[in-house]
């Protein structure tokens, strides 16, 4: 994995059902979208059809919560087809997924759990990844999730294991700021020794979301906006990692468009503020996936 | 020991989605190490293992219960937040996903509701959910080109006999015992859903373009789609109409027909 094989694409948005109308109707300036891939590995109807629309007018990419990469079940081969066909027919900048189980023995729980840190856990994951790049036939990415519980098992930190997990498996690394802030707080680490931990040419993606306090621990809600601890921690990460596509997520009490499209843009003012392009050869202009 | 893989997923997986809770699904864990869940999951004085276990049950329920409310709606005005709280949460005891889609953790809740206590209050739930479920399921269905006016204009009348036509491939018609098709009208109108006349009914549920719509289907038109459903020539489907119409007004009635299949996008050509 190269991370010069993934283009930059400047400063996104999900896109989120609520949006669809908007979006087609009148093309805002944001510079990308990323969509939950199990949403449009359907038959048919408007799903289709609105992905269809949007990928004319903007790069996209597919990033998915149900590969469950590390569960003990085998891989979901189907699954993985109508993935594959969905890129085939959508042409991504990239497929992403979470570094994570979601069910186990045929059921799946919906939601992203974490994995006990070991180095045998490194070891089944990453053969599964590669598993799974060459179905889909490219490097994906990885994405650190939100955590509330940890393993007595664990014998390295998660960002040991989110980089040996990478390393091991040849993928790129989807950082989610918002995830590591969470983790950090429900966990008691350094949330920037996490960001320097991680190994710059492996980070081809951010997240950006906002999340609750419940007060004895931070929950992943999507259904905020960005706080500033978060902005803080991106800037931290802009330094560090340099022309990186970030993307604000919104899945919850999911406000008018031009609340994500103004977060997009603060995005984009704090990696220009913080990205130092004297020190690197990359350019800062997004480039266009165009279709072929 | 620390448990493998396998068993530490399969362990959360079941205290996950343990019916009353996770402390009580640990009271059925015989094999759990040292007895307690302090050895695999790493708790504080904030939060202990069980609670921390407990903000997935948590998450995983209510994910659930909140994208199943949103596809059924009717089935909800009309039992209750309460009542549909408590179907769900006996619902995924006994069918808990299995697909990676979350549209597909309800395709068996019409077949738990008919056995389910909340029949003998709503004898008609079972209908309406699986009216609200095939709503889901044809805004998804797949999608094929419909059957345009403007194709089938210049064809001369003589043809018209042999032109192969078939139902969409994502509509669906649902034998009820109940008249769903008022409840679903009264919600679209923003009224309340009044109790359902109890009459064996053909409820249509289709898309066209991006909107799904149910309607009551008369007898001749059930006997139309079922031909249609596999494809037949157009001579068949009148031949079905005519078999429940007789042949008085039977030309006019399936012009009318004819005319607003191809308006509501419900043909394809074969």
């Amino acid at each position: 994995m190269n991370r010069a094989d993934f283009p930059f694409l400047g400063f996104g948005v999900g896109l989120r059902r609520p949006h669809y109308s908007h979006v087609i109707e009148t093309r805002p300036a944001v510079d990308w979208f990323e969509v939950v891939s199990e949403n449009f590995m359907v038959d048919g109807g408007r799903p289709l059809q609105v992905l269809e629309a949007v990928r004319e007018r903007y790069p996209i990419v597919l990033h998915g919560v149900s590969m469950s990469l590390g569960s003990a079940d085998p891989l979901d081969r189907d699954y993985l087809s109508r993935l594959r066909d969905l890129a085939r027919r959508f042409e991504p900048a990239w497929i992403s997924d979470h570094l994570c189980w979601t069910g186990v023995g045929g059921r799946n729980l919906h939601d992203l759990l974490p994995l006990p840190y070991t180095e045998e856990t490194v070891d089944w994951v990453a053969s599964r990844i590669r598993q799974v790049q060459e179905i889909l036939e490219r490097p994906i990415l990885i994405e650190n999730v939100s955590s509330y519980m940890a393993f007595a098992a664990s014998t390295m930190t998660e960002w040991d294991f989110l980089s040996a997990v990478a390393s091991e498996s040849d993928c790129g690394i989807l950082l989610d700021i918002n995830n590591i802030f969470v983790s950090s707080f429900n966990h008691h680490f350094d949330p920037q020794r996490y960001i320097e931990a991680i190994p710059v040419q492996r980070v081809v993606q951010y997240h950006l979301a906002g999340h609750s306090d419940h007060g004895a621990y931070l929950l992943d809600t999507h259904d905020h906006p960005v706080p500033p601890a978060v902005w803080s921690l991106y800037e931290q990460a802009v330094r560090r990692f340099g022309r990186v596509s970030a993307l604000v997520e919104w899945d919850d009490n999911i406000p008018d468009f031009p609340v994500l499209e103004a977060a997009a843009g603060q995005a984009r003012a704090s990696y220009e503020a913080n990205y130092d392009s004297s020190a690197r050869n990359d350019s800062a202009e997004p480039v266009t996936c165009s279709r072929v | 020991m620390q448990p493998r893989l396998r068993e530490l997923q399969a362990l959360l997986a079941r205290l996950i989605t343990a019916r009353d809770g996770v402390e009580q699904g640990l009271a059925f864990e015989q094999d759990l190490p040292d007895g307690s869940l302090d050895t695999l999951i790493i708790g504080d004085q904030q939060l202990s293992a069980v609670d921390r276990v407990g903000i997935y049950a948590n998450a995983y329920f209510y994910r659930l219960l909140d994208a199943i409310k949103e596809d059924f709606p009717v089935t909800l005005a009309t039992i209750g937040d309460a009542e549909f709280h408590n179907l769900i949460t006996a619902y995924l005891v006994e069918y808990p996903p299995h697909r990676p889609s979350i549209n597909d953790a309800s395709q068996n809740l019409a077949a738990f509701v008919r056995g389910s206590e909340l029949a003998a209050r709503w004898p008609f739930l079972h209908d309406l959910v699986r009216v609200e479920r095939a709503i889901v399921e044809v805004f998804l269905g797949a999608d094929a080109k419909p059957l345009g006016f403007e194709e089938l204009r210049p064809i001369a009348p003589d043809q018209w006999p042999l032109i192969r036509m078939r139902s969409h491939p994502s509509l669906q018609v649902l034998e009820c015992e109940w008249r769903i098709d008022t409840m679903m009208r009264a919600f679209q109108t923003g009224d309340t859903p009044a109790r359902p006349s109890h009459e064996r009914t053909s409820i249509l549920v289709w898309r066209n373009n991006c909107d799904v719509d149910c309607r009551a289907l008369d007898e001749a038109e059930r006997a139309a789609f079922t031909v249609l459903r596999e494809g037949a020539e157009f001579a068949t489907v009148c031949a079905a109409i005519t078999a429940h119409t007789g042949d008085v007004g039977t030309p006019a009635m399936i012009n009318q027909m004819l005319s607003r299949w191809l308006s509501d996008a419900l043909l394809v050509r074969v």
